[in-house]
Protein backbone atom coordinates (compact mmCIF):
# COMPACT_ATOMS: atom_id res chain seq x y z
CA UNK A 1 0.00 0.00 0.00
CA UNK A 2 1.32 3.23 -1.00
CA UNK A 3 1.82 6.28 1.74
CA UNK A 4 -1.82 8.03 1.41
CA UNK A 5 -0.87 11.85 -0.24
CA UNK A 6 -2.18 14.57 1.99
CA UNK A 7 -4.83 16.97 0.77
CA UNK A 8 -3.93 19.77 -0.52
CA UNK A 9 -6.38 21.58 -3.12
CA UNK A 10 -8.92 23.51 -1.38
CA UNK A 11 -12.31 24.49 -3.43
CA UNK A 12 -12.47 28.18 -4.02
CA UNK A 13 -10.79 30.94 -1.22
CA UNK A 14 -8.83 29.63 1.66
CA UNK A 15 -10.14 31.68 4.13
CA UNK A 16 -8.30 33.27 6.65
CA UNK A 17 -9.99 31.74 9.61
CA UNK A 18 -8.54 28.05 8.27
CA UNK A 19 -5.14 29.87 8.57
CA UNK A 20 -5.92 30.96 11.97
CA UNK A 21 -7.40 27.11 12.53
CA UNK A 22 -3.97 25.66 11.09
CA UNK A 23 -1.43 28.17 13.44
CA UNK A 24 -3.48 27.06 16.35
CA UNK A 25 -3.26 23.24 15.93
CA UNK A 26 0.22 23.46 16.46
CA UNK A 27 0.35 25.01 19.57
CA UNK A 28 0.65 21.77 21.25
CA UNK A 29 4.30 21.02 19.08
CA UNK A 30 6.08 22.64 21.96
CA UNK A 31 9.14 21.63 20.05
CA UNK A 32 8.82 24.11 17.53
CA UNK A 33 10.01 27.34 17.73
CA UNK A 34 9.46 29.13 14.32
CA UNK A 35 6.77 28.93 11.87
CA UNK A 36 6.58 30.93 8.37
CA UNK A 37 4.18 31.39 6.26
CA UNK A 38 3.17 32.35 2.77
CA UNK A 39 -0.10 33.51 1.58
CA UNK A 40 -0.15 34.16 -2.33
CA UNK A 41 -3.23 36.61 -3.13
CA UNK A 42 -5.33 36.93 -6.10
CA UNK A 43 -4.03 40.42 -7.66
CA UNK A 44 -6.60 42.45 -9.87
CA UNK A 45 -3.69 43.29 -12.51
CA UNK A 46 -5.14 45.37 -15.37
CA UNK A 47 -4.42 44.21 -18.49
CA UNK A 48 -5.59 46.27 -21.54
CA UNK A 49 -7.96 48.26 -19.82
CA UNK A 50 -9.53 45.36 -17.87
CA UNK A 51 -9.58 44.22 -14.14
CA UNK A 52 -9.16 41.23 -13.29
CA UNK A 53 -11.70 40.16 -11.06
CA UNK A 54 -10.95 36.62 -10.00
CA UNK A 55 -8.81 33.74 -11.36
CA UNK A 56 -10.64 30.04 -11.91
CA UNK A 57 -7.68 27.29 -11.12
CA UNK A 58 -7.98 23.74 -12.56
CA UNK A 59 -5.51 21.44 -12.64
CA UNK A 60 -4.52 17.90 -13.66
CA UNK A 61 -5.13 16.87 -10.31
CA UNK A 62 -3.09 13.34 -9.96
CA UNK A 63 0.14 14.38 -11.00
CA UNK A 64 -0.51 17.89 -9.08
CA UNK A 65 -0.76 15.91 -6.00
CA UNK A 66 2.12 13.41 -6.98
CA UNK A 67 3.97 16.84 -7.53
CA UNK A 68 2.93 18.31 -4.10
CA UNK A 69 4.25 15.36 -2.51
CA UNK A 70 7.76 14.91 -4.12
CA UNK A 71 7.93 18.76 -3.23
CA UNK A 72 7.37 17.54 0.72
CA UNK A 73 9.54 14.59 0.38
CA UNK A 74 12.54 16.69 -0.97
CA UNK A 75 11.78 19.80 1.27
CA UNK A 76 12.39 16.91 4.16
CA UNK A 77 15.27 15.90 3.05
CA UNK A 78 16.84 19.34 2.43
CA UNK A 79 16.24 21.57 5.61
CA UNK A 80 15.50 20.37 9.06
CA UNK A 81 11.67 21.11 9.75
CA UNK A 82 9.30 20.11 11.85
CA UNK A 83 6.64 20.23 9.60
CA UNK A 84 5.04 21.48 6.32
CA UNK A 85 1.93 22.33 5.08
CA UNK A 86 0.48 23.38 1.63
CA UNK A 87 -2.78 24.22 0.55
CA UNK A 88 -3.93 25.75 -3.57
CA UNK A 89 -7.50 26.47 -4.26
CA UNK A 90 -9.08 24.80 -7.03
CA UNK A 91 -12.18 26.88 -8.85
CA UNK A 92 -12.37 30.09 -8.58
CA UNK A 93 -11.07 32.48 -5.98
CA UNK A 94 -12.05 36.41 -6.20
CA UNK A 95 -9.11 38.79 -6.06
CA UNK A 96 -8.00 40.07 -2.41
CA UNK A 97 -8.72 36.33 -1.46
CA UNK A 98 -6.34 33.43 -0.85
CA UNK A 99 -5.08 30.97 -3.31
CA UNK A 100 -1.97 29.43 -1.75
CA UNK A 101 -1.01 28.69 1.82
CA UNK A 102 2.36 27.33 2.30
CA UNK A 103 3.09 27.14 6.60
CA UNK A 104 6.58 25.77 7.63
CA UNK A 105 7.69 25.18 11.46
CA UNK A 106 11.22 24.34 12.91
CA UNK A 107 12.58 24.55 16.11
CA UNK A 108 14.68 27.43 14.93
CA UNK A 109 14.01 30.18 12.62
CA UNK A 110 16.63 30.68 10.18
CA UNK A 111 15.71 27.44 7.91
CA UNK A 112 12.16 28.44 7.84
CA UNK A 113 12.92 30.94 5.61
CA UNK A 114 15.23 29.18 3.12
CA UNK A 115 12.56 26.46 3.20
CA UNK A 116 9.32 28.32 2.69
CA UNK A 117 11.15 30.28 -0.53
CA UNK A 118 11.95 26.76 -1.54
CA UNK A 119 8.84 25.14 -1.43
CA UNK A 120 7.01 28.17 -3.13
CA UNK A 121 8.80 28.26 -5.71
CA UNK A 122 9.14 24.42 -6.32
CA UNK A 123 4.84 24.86 -6.33
CA UNK A 124 4.82 27.81 -9.38
CA UNK A 125 7.58 25.78 -11.45
CA UNK A 126 6.24 22.68 -10.93
CA UNK A 127 2.75 21.71 -9.86
CA UNK A 128 0.42 21.17 -13.20
CA UNK A 129 -2.22 23.88 -11.95
CA UNK A 130 -3.75 26.43 -14.51
CA UNK A 131 -4.71 29.94 -13.52
CA UNK A 132 -7.65 31.39 -15.86
CA UNK A 133 -7.70 35.30 -15.05
CA UNK A 134 -11.56 36.40 -15.22
CA UNK A 135 -12.09 39.85 -16.13
CA UNK A 136 -15.08 41.78 -15.40
CA UNK A 137 -16.94 41.60 -18.50
CA UNK A 138 -16.29 37.74 -18.26
CA UNK A 139 -13.78 37.60 -20.94
CA UNK A 140 -10.63 35.71 -19.84
CA UNK A 141 -7.10 35.17 -20.29
CA UNK A 142 -4.97 32.39 -19.04
CA UNK A 143 -2.03 33.04 -16.61
CA UNK A 144 1.48 32.68 -16.85
CA UNK A 145 3.87 32.44 -14.06
CA UNK A 146 7.00 34.43 -14.13
CA UNK B 1 -3.65 1.82 -31.52
CA UNK B 2 -5.80 4.51 -29.39
CA UNK B 3 -4.28 6.39 -26.69
CA UNK B 4 -6.08 8.48 -24.07
CA UNK B 5 -4.91 12.14 -24.41
CA UNK B 6 -5.84 14.59 -21.77
CA UNK B 7 -6.25 18.30 -22.30
CA UNK B 8 -6.24 21.24 -19.57
CA UNK B 9 -6.31 24.64 -19.21
CA UNK B 10 -5.72 26.98 -22.55
CA UNK B 11 -5.11 23.33 -24.73
CA UNK B 12 -8.71 21.96 -23.41
CA UNK B 13 -9.90 25.52 -24.74
CA UNK B 14 -8.01 25.01 -28.28
CA UNK B 15 -9.45 21.23 -28.56
CA UNK B 16 -12.93 21.90 -27.07
CA UNK B 17 -12.82 18.58 -25.30
CA UNK B 18 -10.86 17.58 -21.45
CA UNK B 19 -9.91 14.09 -22.67
CA UNK B 20 -10.40 11.94 -26.02
CA UNK B 21 -9.22 8.67 -27.70
CA UNK B 22 -6.81 9.10 -30.71
CA UNK B 23 -6.26 6.50 -33.38
CA UNK B 24 -2.68 6.29 -33.76
CA UNK B 25 0.25 4.59 -35.94
CA UNK B 26 1.58 1.27 -33.92
CA UNK B 27 4.40 2.37 -31.79
CA UNK B 28 3.82 5.93 -31.91
CA UNK B 29 5.97 8.12 -30.35
CA UNK B 30 6.15 11.52 -28.66
CA UNK B 31 7.00 13.54 -31.82
CA UNK B 32 4.36 11.69 -34.42
CA UNK B 33 1.66 12.06 -31.78
CA UNK B 34 2.48 16.30 -31.47
CA UNK B 35 2.57 16.28 -35.05
CA UNK B 36 -0.18 14.76 -35.12
CA UNK B 37 -2.13 16.42 -33.12
CA UNK B 38 -0.95 20.41 -34.50
CA UNK B 39 -2.17 18.84 -37.45
CA UNK B 40 -6.01 18.70 -35.90
CA UNK B 41 -5.93 21.31 -33.95
CA UNK B 42 -3.98 24.17 -35.74
CA UNK B 43 -3.60 26.72 -33.28
CA UNK B 44 -1.60 24.29 -30.76
CA UNK B 45 1.28 25.42 -33.30
CA UNK B 46 1.03 28.88 -31.52
CA UNK B 47 1.47 28.04 -28.38
CA UNK B 48 3.30 25.99 -25.94
CA UNK B 49 2.38 23.09 -24.33
CA UNK B 50 4.50 19.90 -22.65
CA UNK B 51 3.88 16.34 -22.38
CA UNK B 52 3.16 14.03 -19.83
CA UNK B 53 3.55 10.21 -20.24
CA UNK B 54 2.01 8.93 -17.12
CA UNK B 55 1.58 12.09 -15.67
CA UNK B 56 6.02 12.77 -15.92
CA UNK B 57 7.02 15.11 -18.37
CA UNK B 58 8.89 13.63 -21.36
CA UNK B 59 11.84 15.23 -23.25
CA UNK B 60 12.69 12.90 -25.03
CA UNK B 61 10.37 10.58 -27.78
CA UNK B 62 9.61 7.76 -26.02
CA UNK B 63 7.35 5.13 -28.05
CA UNK B 64 4.21 4.83 -26.85
CA UNK B 65 1.85 2.44 -25.44
CA UNK B 66 -2.15 2.31 -25.39
CA UNK B 67 -1.67 1.94 -21.56
CA UNK B 68 -0.21 5.24 -21.04
CA UNK B 69 -2.16 7.93 -20.15
CA UNK B 70 -1.13 11.12 -22.15
CA UNK B 71 -1.51 15.05 -21.04
CA UNK B 72 -0.86 18.20 -22.69
CA UNK B 73 0.01 20.84 -20.46
CA UNK B 74 -0.14 24.05 -20.86
CA UNK B 75 2.67 26.63 -18.52
CA UNK B 76 1.85 26.21 -14.99
CA UNK B 77 0.47 28.80 -13.33
CA UNK B 78 -0.58 28.04 -9.69
CA UNK B 79 0.34 29.80 -6.71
Amino acid sequence: MTKKKKTVFIQGAISPSFIANSIEKHQSKTAIGAHNIFLGQVRADIIDGKTVQGITYSAYTEMAESTFHEIREATFDKFELTCMHIYHSIGTVKTGEICLFVFVSAPHRKVTFEALEFVVEQVKKEVPVFGKEVFEDQTHQWKVNS
Amino acid sequence: MELKVLYFGMIAEITNRNEELLLVIQDCDIFQLESLLKEKYESLKNVSFKIAVDQKISNTSIRLKPTNEIALLPPFSGG
